[in-house]
Parts: C-alpha cells; sequence; structure tokens
C-alpha cells in the first residue's frame, strides 16, 4: 500500500493510497491521551467528571522514564487543557497534541512512500507517481492571478492570455492529467489567490482529488536566532502539493528527499515538504515513541537538575574551535566526521532518561531511535558517489541528524533535556582535543579546527585518519586541498568560517566569502565565482600566482562594465527580522518600498531590493528597479576583490618566506621524500 | 539575612519581592553580600542570562537552574527549597503559554511564605507586570546619571570590529 497522502476527517483518518489507481480509505479512528497524577485522589471529582463525560478508563502507559499509572481519556485537547487549569498545572498529560493521521500509521505500523514497511529505511525507492509541474511566470508578490504559465506533464503547454481563459485551461489540464504530484511554483503563495479568483470567475479547482483542502496558518518564528517566515498553505486532498520555490525540503533533497522525509517522519508528502528539518527530525521521534508504545509528553516540564554554578561553568560551554593562522597553505587534508553529534549520542547512549548514567547497559530512547538513521546516512554518504540520485537523500538526512542535537536543547523538543546537550558537546570538545593530539604526535601540523573538522597539513594523511577512525570510534571522511585560504578578521586573527580552496579533484570549496553568501548580488557573486573558476586551474600556490593576470582581468572587466549591468543583477536578498527600524537604514527602506508598493511583509519574510541611492537610503524592489547606486556597489566588488587578493598576496609573502629560509626547504623535500 | 539594593532598600527573608533595577546595581548587591555565602541560594534564569556571568560566587551555596519552558519554571519554583531564591525574568519562557503566568505569580508568592523570593528584570515589561500583581513589594530603581547615549550601540558595534571609536554613528548598517 503506497500511501501517498493522509488527512484527519470526520472523525478518523483517511488515507489516500496508490495500487495501480488512486483509493482513499476512511479509517473510523478517535484515540485518547494519558493522564498520570501524582496524586490522583486529591482530583477524584475531577476523575469521576471525566468518567462520566468523557470515557476515561484507568490504565498504565510507558513513558520514556518508566511506567506510569494514569487513565486514558478519550477526549481532545481542550478537555486536556482544562485538567492542566483545574489541577493547577500538576497533571503530566501525554500524547495530546500528536498528529492523528501520523498516530494511527504508527500504531498500525504503516509507513507513508513505502510500498513493504521495512523498506524504511532503504535508499532504494522507486514510485509510480504521475507528476505534473506547474511553473507561474506572474510574480505572487505583486500579481493577484496568474496569466503566463507553463505546465511540464506529457507533454509543454504555455498558457498565456485573459485570466478566465489562463484558469480554466489550467483547471482542465489537472482535471484531465489527474497528477499524483504537482510541483508547483510558490504554490503557497498562489493557492489561495487562485481559490479565490475561481470562486470569483466561477470556476471549479481541481487540485484537491476530493474537493477538500487543509489550511495551515502563516507564522514568523525564531529559528536559530533569527526570524523565519512560512506562508498560509493550502493543501489539497489525495495528492501532493509541493511548492517548489518555499519548501526547505525540496530544495535541498528534490522529491527523493521529500519522499524520504515522510516516511521517516509519518506524514503525509505535502507536509513533510512544508516543514524544516527540525520539526522533521521532532516528527520523526514521535513516530517512533509511537510505534514503540512510548507515550509523549504535552507539556516539557521536567527542568534541569539543580547545579553549583562552578558545575555549569565547566559543563556549558559548546563547541571547540581552534583559531586559525590567516594565509595561505599547501597541501592540506580536511578531516571531517561524519555525523558527529548523532554519532556522539548513539555511542555514548545519551538520551533524557539516561544521562544520569549512561554507562549502564538499559539503551535510552535517543539513541535507539537515531541508530537507524544514522546507519542510513552512513550508507547514503556512501552511495552517493557512485549514485547521485541518493545526493538528495543524503542531504536531508544530514539535514535531520545536524538538527536532531540542537533538538536535545530546545525548549520544545518532546524527547530534548540540556543535561543531553551539554553531553554531547563535552564529548566532542574531548574529541577534537584527542584528534589533534593524534595529529601532532604523528608530526602534522593542525592549521585549524571547528567542532567536528580539523585542517592539518602533512603526511601521510590516510594513516591518521586510520587512526583517529580507530581511537575514537567515530567514521571521519578526508578531503585533500592543493591549497586552502584561511581569510582573516578585521583583528588580522584568522577568521573561523571564512575560507576556500582547490580540492585535489579540481573543484574549489569556497565558506563564508561573497560567492556563497546569500546577500550577495548575482553581478558580484559571478564574478567571484569566475575568479575562482581561474584558481581552481591552479595545482600549486607557486601555479596559483600565475592566475593573477586573467584574475585580475575578471576584476578590471567587472568594474568596467558596472555601470552598464542589468539592475535585475545588483538585487540583494535579505531575510527581514522586523518591521520598525529605530534608525534610518537600507533594510528599513527596503521594507518600506515593500509596503509603498501594496506587497504586504511580515518578520523572516525574505525580500530582494536594489539600492538606489544609498546616501539618501533610497531603495526599490527588485522588479521595480531601473537604476542602481554605482559607488555603493562598487564598495561591495572591492570586498569581494579583497577575499580573491588576499591569496595572492599571502601567496607572494610565502614564496619570499621560503626563499629566504633554505632550511624551510631542505625540511620541505625530506617530508616529500617520505613513504 | 539582608540583602541591601541601595542605601535603605533592603529585602527582607518571608517575603516575595519584584526588583526593577539596572543589572549593575543587582550584580553589585549580590556580589557584595558576604553574608549570601552562608545561605542556600538558587539562582533561576532562562536561556540567555544578563547576570549570570557576572555573579562572583563561588560558595557551595551557590545553585543554579535554567527553566526553558513557562512549565519548568514552575516545577522548578515548586521545588525550590533554598533560603533565598532569585528568579532572573525572562518574557520568552511566556510567548505562547500566557495560560502560566497567575500559577507562577502564586507559586513565587506561596515560596515567598518561606524564603526570600526576588523576581528581578531590568525594565518592566508585560509578562513581568502580570507576574508581580501578587508580590509583597514592587522596587524600582531608576538609574543614576544621564539617560543612555542613544548611539551607544553602534559605538559598541565599532569598538568590536576594531575600529576607532566613533562620536556618533556615521554609517549605517547595510
Amino acid at each position: 500500500m503506497w500511501i501517498l497522502d493522509s488527512a484527519i476527517r470526520s472523525g478518523g483518518v483517511d488515507l489516500w493510497h496508490k495500487d495501480g489507481t488512486v483509493q482513499k480509505c476512511h479509517h473510523e479512528y478517535d484515540p485518547p491521551f494519558y493522564l498520570h497524577l501524582k496524586d490522583a485522589d486529591l482530583h477524584h471529582e475531577m476523575i469521576g467528571a471525566l468518567e462520566e463525560h468523557y470515557r476515561a478508563e484507568p490504565c498504565t502507559f510507558t513513558t520514556i522514564f518508566g511506567e506510569r499509572e494514569g487513565y486514558a481519556v478519550y477526549a481532545g485537547r481542550p478537555v486536556a487543557e482544562a485538567i492542566e487549569q483545574q489541577t493547577q498545572f500538576a497533571a503530566q498529560l501525554f500524547n495530546v497534541d500528536v498528529r492523528r493521521d501520523q498516530r494511527f500509521m504508527a500504531e498500525n505500523a504503516i509507513v507513508p512512500c513505502c510500498a513493504d514497511p521495512s523498506d524504511r529505511f532503504s535508499p532504494l525507492f522507486e514510485h509510480g507517481l504521475n507528476c505534473m509541474e506547474i511553473r507561474i511566470r506572474d510574480d505572487p508578490a505583486r500579481d493577484q492571478t496568474c496569466s503566463d504559465i507553463e505546465i511540464v506533464c506529457e507533454r509543454t503547454e504555455r498558457l498565456h492570455g485573459q485570466e478566465k481563459t489562463v484558469l480554466a485551461d489550467l483547471f482542465g489540464l489537472i482535471a484531465a492529467s489527474d497528477p499524483d504530484l504537482i510541483l508547483m511554483t510558490d504554490a503557497d503563495r498562489w493557492m489561495s489567490k487562485l481559490q479565490e479568483r475561481a470562486r470569483v470567475l466561477g470556476l471549479e479547482m481541481p487540485f484537491s482529488r476530493n474537493g477538500k483542502y487543509r489550511t495551515m496558518d502563516s507564522r514568523s518564528y525564531w529559528s536559530y536566532g533569527r526570524v523565519e517566515h512560512k506562508e498560509a498553505a493550502l493543501i489539497p486532498d489525495g495528492r501532493i502539493l509541493i511548492d517548489t520555490e518555499q519548501s526547505f525540503v525540496y530544495r535541498e533533497g528534490g522529491l527523493a528527499g521529500v519522499l524520504m522525509a515522510s516516511r521517516l517522519s509519518g506524514l503525509s508528502p505535502s507536509l513533510a515538504s512544508r516543514f524544516t528539518p527540525g520539526t522533521l527530525i521532532s516528527s520523526y521521534e514521535t513516530y517512533e515513541a509511537v510505534r514503540r508504545g512510548i507515550v509523549v509528553p504535552f507539556r516539557k516540564s521536567d527542568a534541569e537538575v539543580l547545579r553549583k554554578f562552578s558545575a555549569l561553568k565547566t559543563a556549558d560551554r559548546g563547541g571547540m574551535m581552534f583559531q586559525p593562522e590567516p594565509g595561505i597553505f599547501a597541501d592540506v587534508d580536511e578531516i571531517d566526521f561524519t555525523s558527529m553529534y548523532p554519532s556522539i549520542i548513539v555511542k555514548a547512549n545519551l538520551s533524557p532518561e539516561t544521562i544520569a548514567h549512561p554507562e549502564r547497559e538499559q539503551r535510552g530512547f535517543l539513541p535507539t531511535a537515531l541508530e537507524p538513521l544514522l546507519d542510513l546516512r552512513i550508507r547514503t554518504k556512501h552511495l552517493k558517489k557512485t549514485d547521485p540520485a541518493i545526493a538528495g537523500i543524503d542531504a536531508i538526512l544530514k539535514w535531520m541528524l545536524v538538527t536532531c542535537f540542537g533538538y536535545t536543547g530546545y525548549k520544545n523538543a518532546k524527547f530534548g533535556r540540556i543535561e543531553v546537550h551539554e553531553g554531547i558537546t563535552g564529548r566532542s570538545r574531548d574529541i577534537l582535543l584527542q584528534t589533534k593530539d593524534i595529529a601532532e604526535e604523528m608530526g602534522f601540523r593542525v592549521l585549524h579546527g571547528i567542532v567536528d573538522c580539523l585542517w592539518v597539513q602533512g603526511s601521510p594523511a590516510a594513516a591518521l585518519q586510520e587512526r583517529v577512525d580507530r581511537e575514537t570510534g567515530m567514521p571521519t571522511e578526508l578531503e585533500h586541498f592543493s591549497w586552502i585560504v584561511f581569510l582573516p578578521l578585521n583583528d588580522g586573527l584568522g577568521a573561523y568560517n571564512r575560507y576556500y580552496g582547490r580540492l585535489s579533484d579540481g573543484s574549489v570549496k569556497v565558506r563564508g566569502i561573497a560567492a556563497r553568501r546569500h546577500d550577495t548580488p548575482e553581478y558580484i557573486r559571478t564574478m567571484q565565482g569566475a575568479m575562482l573558476a581561474v584558481m581552481g586551474k591552479a595545482s600549486t600556490i607557486a601555479e596559483l600566482d600565475g592566475q593573477w593576470d586573467p584574475v585580475n582581468a575578471i576584476y578590471r572587466n567587472a568594474v568596467e562594465q558596472l555601470p552598464s549591468a542589468p539592475a535585475q543583477d545588483m538585487a540583494i536578498s535579505r531575510r527581514i527580522s522586523r518591521l520598525t527600524y529605530a534608525h534610518r537604514c537600507i533594510e528599513g527602506a527596503a521594507v518600506n518600498a515593500y509596503r509603498e508598493c501594496g506587497v504586504p511583509v511580515a518578520p523572516g519574510m525574505k525580500i530582494r531590493y536594489v539600492v538606489r541611492d544609498a546616501r539618501m537610503y533610497q531603495v526599490d524592489p527588485a522588479w521595480h528597479a531601473d537604476r542602481f547606486d554605482i559607488p555603493y556597489y562598487r564598495e561591495l566588488l572591492d570586498r569581494a576583490w579583497a577575499e580573491i587578493t588576499y591569496a595572492f598576496r599571502a601567496g607572494r609573502a610565502a614564496g619570499r618566506e621560503r626563499q629566504k629560509s633554505p632550511a624551510m626547504r631542505m625540511q620541505q623535500r625530506i617530508c616529500a621524500e617520505r613513504p | 539575612m539582608l540583602i541591601e539594593l541601595s542605601r535603605g532598600i533592603t529585602l527582607h527573608p518571608g517575603s516575595f519581592t519584584a526588583v526593577i533595577a539596572p543589572e549593575k546595581k543587582i550584580l553589585a548587591a549580590l556580589n557584595s553580600n558576604a553574608d549570601l555565602q552562608r545561605f542556600l541560594f538558587l539562582f533561576v534564569c532562562g536561556n540567555y542570562s544578563r547576570i549570570l556571568s557576572g555573579i562572583s560566587r563561588t560558595s557551595g551555596n551557590f545553585e543554579v537552574r535554567r527553566p526553558f519552558t513557562a512549565d519548568q519554571l514552575l516545577s522548578v519554583i515548586h521545588d525550590a527549597s533554598h533560603t533565598v531564591v532569585f528568579v532572573e525574568h525572562d518574557p520568552t519562557l511566556f510567548d505562547g503559554a500566557e495560560r502560566l503566568m497567575d500559577p507562577i505569580a502564586s507559586a513565587l508568592r506561596q515560596a515567598g511564605r518561606e524564603a526570600m523570593v526576588i523576581l528581578w528584570a531590568p525594565a518592566s515589561d508585560r509578562s513581568f507586570a502580570a507576574l508581580i500583581r501578587q508580590a509583597d513589594r514592587i522596587i524600582e530603581i531608576i538609574p543614576e546619571g544621564p539617560p543612555p547615549d542613544r548611539f551607544g550601540f553602534a559605538n559598541q558595534r565599532s569598538c568590536r570590529k576594531g575600529g576607532a571609536v566613533p562620536r556618533a554613528q556615521k554609517t549605517l548598517e547595510v
């Protein structure tokens, strides 16, 4: 039974499955939530009322901390919240907010997007989904309806013209093709507009297979220290609808990534595509808990344990970093631990219920839940080298495993606890220090280190990797750089996260520089990308110096062409964190420009703007821009250029240094002669 | 045992006191009181404390507990059996948990019958105002001296980046 959608309908769950044709199967399902009271006698009247008005039965249920005596109450969230109030928040409640369709599937060992549930952790799968792609050329921020659409199905069709004709043709094509999967540009921004226009024009919108839609509200929220915005969504029943522009999971993992996320989390693919990796890992843990018969807490009320001030200072330190010396370095190897934090959770048995005694035999919930996910990631990381189709699945697994660590410290995580978070970072510091010690003992020079990565100079790197793997018990990956540049901070010390270098396969790996930043205008990104491509041809620092002329020519050409460049190429993308600004600033001006154009903005939304006059704070939304502030963009261009020229300056300085020191030349020759 | 916040303003055991005071003031009061070393002291704060790192307590009696949700804060207050319970107010705990403001205010008042309970914030906000409705005393200490320089933040940024300290903000962030 290959399930492509699930919905909570008519007091039960609708499962849409494809076995040749797509069919809906309704299951009556009214599960209870669970209630535990430390002193039930104190609340005997309330329990009596629950038994009388709802079905409430005494029972025993399992939490991650063990079994609890309590009651199964067949009622919804409002009753659970009333119980909280009445017991002055002394009641412990479980399984109150678990999605009903997800819970049904977990309890019945049903896995979406999977013909056989035993294939849930398999990286290889096929789907027979009938797919349609809808590419809307209009701008959802400005336009209220679509007038230019390209549809890719069995053949490609272009719909262009009067609104009613275009929409009628679009709806007709959907009804005729009856796709299982719709990939649509900005689907979440268009769907409510299309629904409204269809109503006004008297058309029937056929996105849903039974005429029903689920809604998700728009919201702004904090995530990793910045405000994000999620658009409201209208999700059709019986079909997969993916927003190809807004879906992070689709962008990172493609269709395979979305389907894998659905399989793992027990959510419908439409929902899985709209959630963040954090919500997906949280959903995965919830699915796993329900599947194993463990109840999921409604509120997180178990705070960290009481600690001495000195103990807190020791424990709460985060990941380890070694500050690099800025400069350019030849023949550098990067040792990268594969999914280090999840590996620590699994290997060290770190879970809220085991954190006090992780050495004991009983394995915790988090390690056992994450182990198959981690094994799958190790397999996909290996497989993607030969099969590019696996790359999307690997990317989603990577994101889910990255966030599973953060979620152990997240305030709303159902199975998180800050001591687990600290335990993971504590062990990671030990592992990085141990790796550094091993490297130095073997004669390597440690250049840089960030949490789960170490950059070393020396040889043989394979022997180092083998010893690190063996002694730490963690798998690592090795990447060889022909040369690598660690950029400086303003104070002259090395930046932790701004570097680029040429890998042994000739590609250039970049982090933290203009070519990699999301807010860099396309014109500048293209210039820096072209420079890096030229630099990638040099396999040694000496050869790199020979690339100065072509790189400099790219810069001179970019400066020369700047005044005549298209204004659209100067668009800066930013995620706005607020709507009101205490001081005048470019970002505030951009928010005002959007508003003046009648486009509603919310914190966390991404906006694109072109700076017309930086001194006067004059900014245009990207679609309106026809000119730009040349000195302002020249400054941005020069900053990107400075990141490149640093490599040449550092390379020449290193060359002079080598010439001055014959002893060093000798030492290098000895190193080169080693087996 | 008393804590002197300012000359003539002292905090007493067996009370729930809400204090609005500058960070420096509250840190000075905690750090200069040698008596505090002798009593069980519980410091309660959220994920990002403004003053925890400034407290120079090495006493074995100084303990910390950090609730990250309003439900956890309620548990922490119920569990506390210390002579002094100092709660650094964190408004983010109450985002979406307004239902817990009254129970937490009641729990603070209840704890204040036996201990010295201090709820501190550098400035009042909506959730703080709701929590202090049941306080025995509310003390607000206005910072001395001129109001803070409106360009102070920009100056700090410039200094951190290693540049010279400008007299006023010259450029705006892009």
